[in-house]
């Protein structure tokens, strides 16, 4: 790593054999990260027979998996329950951590501090103590195994909505005021100004909220985890499945493949935004 | 966020006016934070009240039965599954945070030094930690079998989930893999918000690279340190998909890996002793404050270094 380390240092420096070096090696690292990546869909093309042999690329490729997928475990529903469930909550996060965001950065309210000061508290809340409590709630209210279960606890969280109020304290007051002065009301003010300058953070929160929920294990789990399958999401199908159904590994590897692949494209496209928004949320201490 | 407006000086009909609009503007302020605020309040403050409520009853699957006071927390402190799972989780944790440290500031450095593909680097390496727990660790499964591609390379025949002296360390693998991107990002933001006048003034110095990075670069990513350690530290101690998902949802082989957050669902959803998962949440939550706050007071105090 000492050679990183002197190019941060000394920026500028006469092009020398030991830079060949040092991109094969990188060239080589970064190969290492996608090779379990890539050895997983060769192995989605295989046979389950060929799967026991070592070699990078089938030697008869076979859609036969990616169909089975489809027939045999019904991902077609899974794909279904969590591209619902991941679009209404980030729906529903973007709304409500624009619209507190900006309540708790640029509204006047008696008791503003204390309330922002209680949102963030809940950060320190982990899951794990939340668990039983709201497992009893929501068993009490036979929103178990029930998809408004699942939505109405991930509603809005804290660090959405400090993501929100961060961008918005660094808006310049001034547009509130020209339309303070034509007498729009904060409602107004909120949706038609400072919404549409506040896209960079829209985007971090709905791209994080949208991997954070598309991704989760834990909750689903818990809520659609005991009963029958028909609310499964495409994760909690797979980490059931992969214990179970162990050794039929191309149906397995092409079920992973579609559980990475939505976020992948959005990483791809929103690059830019993906990488300020995990530094943003990062930042939030 | 005192209100007080003083009317003495203004006209009457002005200062109501005024108050008016601070009462309109409150009362916005309250219907737009109304809706999280009842989020917040019924799922996260409540539930953390009622948590430890029912921490001290012997509470089944139907609800309440009866007070059993302390009895909870006596039958953790008497259960050596219990304890099997907390040294589980520090000796991962102690292992898993550091080496993740390691790696997420080893790749910050080499993507932040002026070097071609710098997009690239950065992508490769961040691409592992966009990835769900349940695909990575599917995917992970397959190529740590017994006859997967790891024992090809290697030459070995280990199932290194199935095995009790692999299985954990499997997982610090897995996992210093896919949380190593997110780090690297964070060290990133960090190293580019140092100002290049230090440097300047190490390089006329004729400082070396390497006495530059301990000296002048370590100590002032402290703050990036803290942060990074704190959120993946509390994290490395929640740990439950990866050891759910290898363990096929039983924290085996032999216990090697149980995990407080797995024994607190094999309580409730499998012995259904709610009451002992409540205590076993609100131990675990008691183990991470703790120590956040000594973290806080050792490596978070921002003298400079």
């Amino acid at each position: 790593m000492s050679a990183a380390a002197e190019r941060v240092v000394v920026p500028r420096r006469p092009w020398r054999p030991q830079r060949l070096v040092v991109y094969v090696l990188l060239a080589l690292v970064s190969l290492l990260f996608f090779v379990p990546f890539l050895w997983s869909i060769s192995t989605s093309f295989k046979t389950l027979p060929e799967t026991a042999y070592f070699s990078l690329l089938p030697h008869h490729w076979t859609g036969a998996a990616w169909s089975e997928v489809w027939t045999k475990y019904d991902f077609g529903t899974y794909i279904k329950n969590s591209f619902f469930l991941a679009i209404t909550i980030t729906a529903a996060n973007v709304f409500l951590a624009a619209l507190g965001g900006y309540a708790f950065a640029r509204v006047r309210f008696p008791g503003r501090q204390l309330l922002f000061l209680l949102v963030l508290g809940t950060l320190m809340i982990p899951d794990q103590l939340r668990l039983i409590p709201v497992y009893v709630m929501l068993t009490n209210w036979h929103l178990i195994g029930n998809f408004s279960g699942y939505i109405l606890i991930n509603l809005v969280t804290a660090a959405n909505i400090f993501i929100m109020r961060q961008y918005f304290l660094t808006i310049p007051k001034d547009y509130e005021e020209a339309a303070r002065l034509d007498r729009a009301g904060p409602f107004k003010i909120f949706w038609r100004i400072m919404l549409p300058l506040a896209g960079p953070a829209l985007a971090a929160v709905t791209i994080l909220q949208f991997q954070g929920t598309w991704n989760d294990f834990f909750w689903p789990l818990i809520i659609f985890g005991q009963g029958n399958t028909s609310h499964y999401t495409v994760q909690l199908a797979l980490g059931l499945f992969s214990t179970q159904y162990q050794t039929n590994w191309p149906p397995l590897m092409a079920a992973s493949i579609i559980a990475i692949l939505p976020i992948l494209l959005v990483f791809v496209v929103f690059q830019r935004y993906f990488i300020a928004g995990v530094t943003a949320a990062g930042v939030k201490g | 966020v005192a209100t007080t407006t003083d009317t003495s000086s203004v006209p009457a009909q002005r200062a109501s006016r005024f108050t008016a609009a601070k009462l309109r503007e409150a009362g916005w302020g309250y219907a737009f934070v109304a809706l999280p605020m009842a989020v917040f309040g019924l799922f996260f403050l409540y539930p953390f009240a009622y948590g430890i409520y029912i921490s001290f009853y012997n509470w089944g699957i139907l609800g309440k039965v009866n007070g059993v006071g302390w009895g909870n927390y006596s039958a953790l402190w008497h259960d050596n599954t219990f304890h099997i799972a907390l040294k589980n989780i520090f000796e991962y944790t102690v292992v898993v945070v550091p080496l993740e440290m390691t790696l997420g500031l080893s790749t910050a450095l080499i993507v932040n030094a002026k070097i071609r593909g710098q997009k690239f680097f950065r992508a490769a390496f961040y691409f592992p930690a966009l990835a769900s727990s349940a695909a990575i660790t599917t995917i992970a499964i397959y190529i740590l079998n017994a006859d997967g591609l790891l024992n090809r390379v290697l030459g070995t025949h280990r199932s290194w989930f199935g095995d009790p002296a692999t299985a954990i360390w499997s997982i610090v693998g897995l996992n210093a893999w896919t949380t190593s991107g997110t780090i690297m990002l964070m060290y990133l933001a960090a190293l580019q918000a140092i100002p290049t006048d230090v440097y300047e003034a190490a390089a006329l110095d004729n400082t070396g690279g390497w006495r530059t990075f301990w000296r002048i670069t370590f100590p002032l990513l402290k703050p990036a340190h803290f942060l990074i350690l704190v959120l993946f530290g509390i994290g490395a101690l929640k740990l439950f998909d990866q050891a759910f998902i290898v363990s096929g949802g039983q924290g085996g082989p032999d216990y090697a890996t149980y995990t407080p957050v797995l024994y607190i669902y094999l309580k409730a959803f499998h012995s259904f002793q709610l009451g002992v998962a409540a205590a076993a949440g609100v131990v675990l939550f008691l183990v991470i404050f703790v120590l956040t706050v000594v973290a806080e007071r050792t490596v978070g105090r921002t003298e400079a270094g």
